[in-house]
C-alpha cells in the first residue's frame, strides 16, 4: 500500500473517543443508563446487543444526532457536556471530527455521486471545486467506484451506495467514524464489499465505533466488544474472548440467537 | 366564427398576464408560508396554519371582490387588474405552500440526519438537500395548479379585467341574434389550446426528471 487516502495525515490524525456517564431517557423510559465507553485512537469498538438495547442511540449521541441528558462526550481534545445548552458552533465543531455511516446510506438523491462527495467538502471545509473533486475521485477510485462519479446514486446498488456514503464521510477527513448497522440493509454478498472497505479503514488506523450484527467482523476487526441490553453495558472486553466465553447469561442468549440465524 | 375568434383573442394577453403574474406571486409567496408552516416554534406554526387555512377557506371570487371593492389605503385603490392578480396570487400562495409542505413531508428523515452528521449548516441543508427533493415531489401538483390558475384567471372578468372570458361575454352581448354561444365555444377552444400542450410539457418534464433521478 502506497499512501493512505483513508486516514488524514499530520495534525489531523485519528482521535480517541471517550463517552463518560452518558444518560438519556424518552419520557420515563431510560434508553441509556450511565454508559461509559473509551475507544483509543485508532481503536475499533463493536457495539452489539438486541434491538432496543440502546446501541444505536448511544452511537447517535456521539455526534449529537441525539441529545443526551447527562454525561460527556470527548472526541480528540473536544469535550461536550450534556445537559447544558450546546452552541451551534460547538455542535458543528464536534460533527466535523466525526463521520457517520447509516444503515439506509442516506445519499442525497438530487445530487450526482460526485456532488454528494464534493458538496460537503466545499461547505464544511471550504475547499475549492478542483481540490474537492480531486479528493472525491481519488477516494471513489479507492473503493472501486470512480466510474460511477457522474451517475445518480439511485442507479447504484446498495453496496455501492454504502461505499459512496463511506467515501462522502471520509472526504471530510474525520478523526473518528461511526457506523450504524452499515450492512443490515444489504444482501450478505453485497455487504461483504462494504465490510472490506471498513476492514481496510480499520487497518489504516481509523478510530471506529460500529453497531453491527456481523459477528465475524466484530471478532476479526474490532479490538473491543461492548454488549448492551436495556440501556446498559452488560459486558465488554476482548471480542474473541467474549464470543467464546460470555460471562453473562444475557450475552450468551443474544450471541446464540445471532449465530443461529 | 372568425369575428368571435378575433374578439376573444384580444383578451388572450390579459389572460396570460393574469395567469403568469398570479402564479409567480403564488410560487414565491408560498416559500415564506411553507417555512412558517414548518417552523420549529409552535406559535409561529399555528399563525401560519391559520393564515393558510383562511386564504384557502374563502372562495377566490370573494377574495377578488374584497380586494377590488374593499381594499383602500388612503386614496389608493387597486385597479381591476391589480386586484385580480393579487387575489389569485395570494390564494395560489396558500395552495402552493401546502404542495411544498407535502413535498417536504416525504423527504426521508435520514436526509436531514445525514446532512447534520456531515456538518452541513441549516441553510445549506435546506437549499441543497431538502428543498430540491421537496420541489421534485411537489412538481406534478404545482403544474396542475398552474393549469387550474389559467382557467381561474377567467374570474378576473368579474372585477372588470377584459381577458378572454370577458371578451367572449361582450361579443355575445353585442351580437345577441347571430352569435349566441359561439364566442364561448371559441374561448373554450383557446383555453384548451393552451392548457393541453402545457399539460403535456409538464408530463414530459416530470418523466425526464424521474429518469435522471
Amino acid at each position: 500500500m502506497t499512501e493512505s487516502l483513508f486516514t488524514p495525515a499530520g495534525e489531523a490524525a485519528t482521535a480517541g473517543v471517550t463517552i463518560a456517564n452518558l444518560a438519556k431517557s424518552y419520557g420515563s423510559h431510560l434508553v441509556l443508563d450511565d454508559i461509559s465507553v473509551t475507544v483509543r485512537p485508532g481503536g475499533v469498538t463493536a457495539l452489539i446487543g438486541p434491538s432496543g438495547s440502546g446501541k444505536s442511540t448511544l452511537l447517535r449521541c456521539v455526534n449529537l444526532l441525539e441529545t443526551p441528558d447527562a454525561g460527556t462526550i470527548t472526541v480528540g481534545s473536544r469535550t461536550v457536556h450534556a445537559g447544558k445548552k450546546i452552541s451551534e458552533r460547538d455542535l458543528l465543531a464536534l460533527r466535523r471530527q466525526v463521520g457517520m455511516v447509516f444503515q439506509s446510506f442516506n445519499l442525497f438523491p438530487n445530487l450526482s455521486v460526485l456532488q454528494n462527495v464534493v458538496l460537503p467538502q466545499r461547505k464544511v471545509l471550504g475547499r475549492g471545486r478542483e481540490e474537492a473533486e480531486a479528493r472525491a475521485l481519488a477516494l471513489l477510485d479507492r473503493v472501486g467506484l470512480k466510474d460511477k462519479a457522474h451517475q445518480h446514486p439511485q442507479r447504484c446498488s446498495g453496496g455501492q451506495q454504502q461505499r459512496i456514503a463511506i467515501v462522502r464521510a471520509l472526504a471530510l477527513e474525520p478523526r473518528a467514524m461511526l457506523f450504524d448497522e452499515p450492512t443490515s440493509a444489504l444482501d450478505p454478498e453485497v455487504g461483504v464489499e462494504v465490510l472490506a472497505v471498513m476492514r481496510e479503514l480499520a487497518h489504516d488506523g481509523m478510530t471506529m465505533i460500529v453497531v453491527t450484527h456481523e459477528m465475524q467482523f466484530a471478532r476479526d476487526v474490532s479490538d473491543h466488544l461492548v454488549v448492551m441490553a436495556d440501556g446498559k453495558i452488560i459486558e465488554e472486553g476482548d471480542p474473541a474472548a467474549i464470543m467464546a466465553e460470555p460471562a453473562q447469561e444475557r450475552t450468551r442468549r443474544f450471541l446464540s440467537a445471532v449465530l443461529e440465524r | 366564427m372568425a369575428e368571435a375568434l378575433s374578439a376573444v383573442l384580444i383578451g388572450l394577453p390579459l389572460t396570460l398576464l393574469v395567469t403568469a403574474a398570479a402564479f409567480a406571486i403564488g410560487a414565491v409567496g408560498g416559500i415564506p408560508l411553507v417555512l412558517g408552516l414548518r417552523s420549529r416554534h409552535t406559535p409561529v406554526r399555528l399563525v401560519f396554519r391559520f393564515a393558510v387555512d383562511l386564504l384557502r377557506g374563502v372562495p377566490t371570487i370573494v377574495w377578488l371582490f374584497l380586494l377590488y371593492f374593499g381594499l383602500a389605503v388612503g386614496d389608493y385603490r387597486l385597479d381591476s387588474l391589480g386586484a385580480a392578480i393579487l387575489g389569485l396570487g395570494v390564494v395560489a400562495s396558500a395552495y402552493l405552500a401546502e404542495m411544498y409542505r407535502g413535498g417536504f413531508a416525504v423527504v426521508p428523515k435520514g436526509q436531514r440526519e445525514a446532512a447534520q452528521a456531515l456538518g452541513l449548516g441549516r441553510t445549506t441543508t435546506f437549499l441543497r438537500v431538502l428543498a430540491p427533493q421537496a420541489l421534485r415531489t411537489a412538481l406534478p401538483s404545482v403544474t396542475t395548479y398552474l393549469l387550474m390558475l389559467l382557467k381561474d384567471s377567467s374570474l378576473a372578468s368579474t372585477v372588470g379585467v377584459l381577458e378572454m372570458t370577458a371578451q367572449a361575454t361582450a361579443f355575445s352581448r353585442q351580437n345577441v341574434g347571430t352569435a349566441g354561444l359561439t364566442p364561448f365555444f371559441v374561448a373554450a377552444g383557446v383555453y384548451i389550446a393552451i392548457s393541453v400542450p402545457l399539460a403535456i410539457a409538464a408530463r414530459v418534464l416530470d418523466a425526464r426528471l424521474s429518469r435522471s433521478l
